[in-house]
């Protein structure tokens, strides 16, 4: 007969079960709710720092944070606009408040990846005879880039984050009308570059082909 | 509505952020003016090509990891802190 020698290691299940109820299952909430929006949250950090390693502390950071706090979050919001507001402090915190640059821009990266992308993704766009759809992910994405921040960024939350107006407002710390506004006026420099790109690749924008 | 205002209220229409009033205005005035009607179609047009074509990174697996570790690991930290006292 065996008996569990106590100083033995235990094995991480055996840890886990020495958590308490109630720690199970604030640990469970956080994965369910916090856990699931990584990769929205890194894509975010990505944008705002424009570099891997920094977005990869960014995101660190902001889950520690919010599994620290995670009960300050009030149930039934958007645990995604939480994680987003607490991402971006964190990077106000770290890249302006210390007037630290953020580290260099990858720009090869980023360019590799879309060429990948790109070549992938062509074929699907060829029978489209509209010359939004002929633009390609680089070209939206530096036509965006182009953008200043306050008007990429709340094109960002809105269109491929899909946050309210006021959860946006909320992040950014402006009222309401100021993101409609930023929103509107933003949208308004998008169209232009992108038609641009369009004109520049010989399509005639005038007729919307 | 003229169409100038009708034109700053597309953004927000695309987005379902208009007040009751603003909708029914808009709506009324895109009903009458098909230049209007053109533009909405851009400005919808517009949103979806950003939503569509801007590429999205997978987090590397090395964050997904820590992340996932990290509820696990800072609980038994504190664990251990308490059983240290």
């Amino acid at each position: 007969m065996t008996r569990t020698d106590p100083t033995r290691q235990s094995s991480p299940e055996q840890k886990k079960n020495t958590l308490s109820a109630e720690e199970q299952k604030k640990q469970s909430e956080f994965q369910q709710e916090a856990v699931v929006h990584l990769n929205a949250l890194y894509n975010y950090a990505l944008h705002l720092t424009m570099n891997p390693d920094d977005a990869n502390d960014l995101v660190q950071e902001t889950y520690l944070k919010a599994y620290k706090f995670f009960s300050s979050f009030e149930r039934g919001t958007n645990c995604k606009a939480w994680l987003f507001k607490i991402l971006k402090n964190n990077y106000i915190n770290r890249f302006r408040k210390n007037s630290r640059e953020p580290g260099k821009v990858d720009y090869d990266l980023i360019k590799d990846f879309y060429h990948t992308i790109k070549d992938t993704r062509r074929d699907s766009s060829e029978t489209e005879t509209d010359y939004f759809h002929t633009l390609l992910h680089e070209e939206v994405y530096t036509a965006l880039q182009s953008l200043p921040e306050e008007f990429r960024e709340v094109i960002q939350l809105c269109d491929i984050e899909g946050f309210t107006y006021e959860e946006i407002a909320n992040m950014v710390e402006s009222p309401i009308g100021t993101v409609r506004s930023r929103l509107y006026r933003g949208r308004k420099l998008l169209r232009e570059q992108l038609e641009g790109y369009a004109k520049k690749f010989g399509f005639n924008t005038e007729t919307g082909r | 509505m003229n169409c100038k205002t009708a034109r700053v209220l597309m953004s927000a229409a695309v987005d379902g952020e208009l007040t009751g009033k603003e909708e029914e205005g808009l709506r009324l005035h895109l009903s009458q003016c098909s230049d209007c009607r053109m533009e909405y179609e851009e400005a919808k047009k517009t949103k979806m090509i950003v939503k569509e074509k801007i590429v999205r990174f997978k987090a590397p697996q090395s964050l997904v990891d820590s992340i996932m570790d990290l509820s696990f690991t800072s609980e038994k930290e504190e664990q251990n802190t308490l059983v240290s006292e």
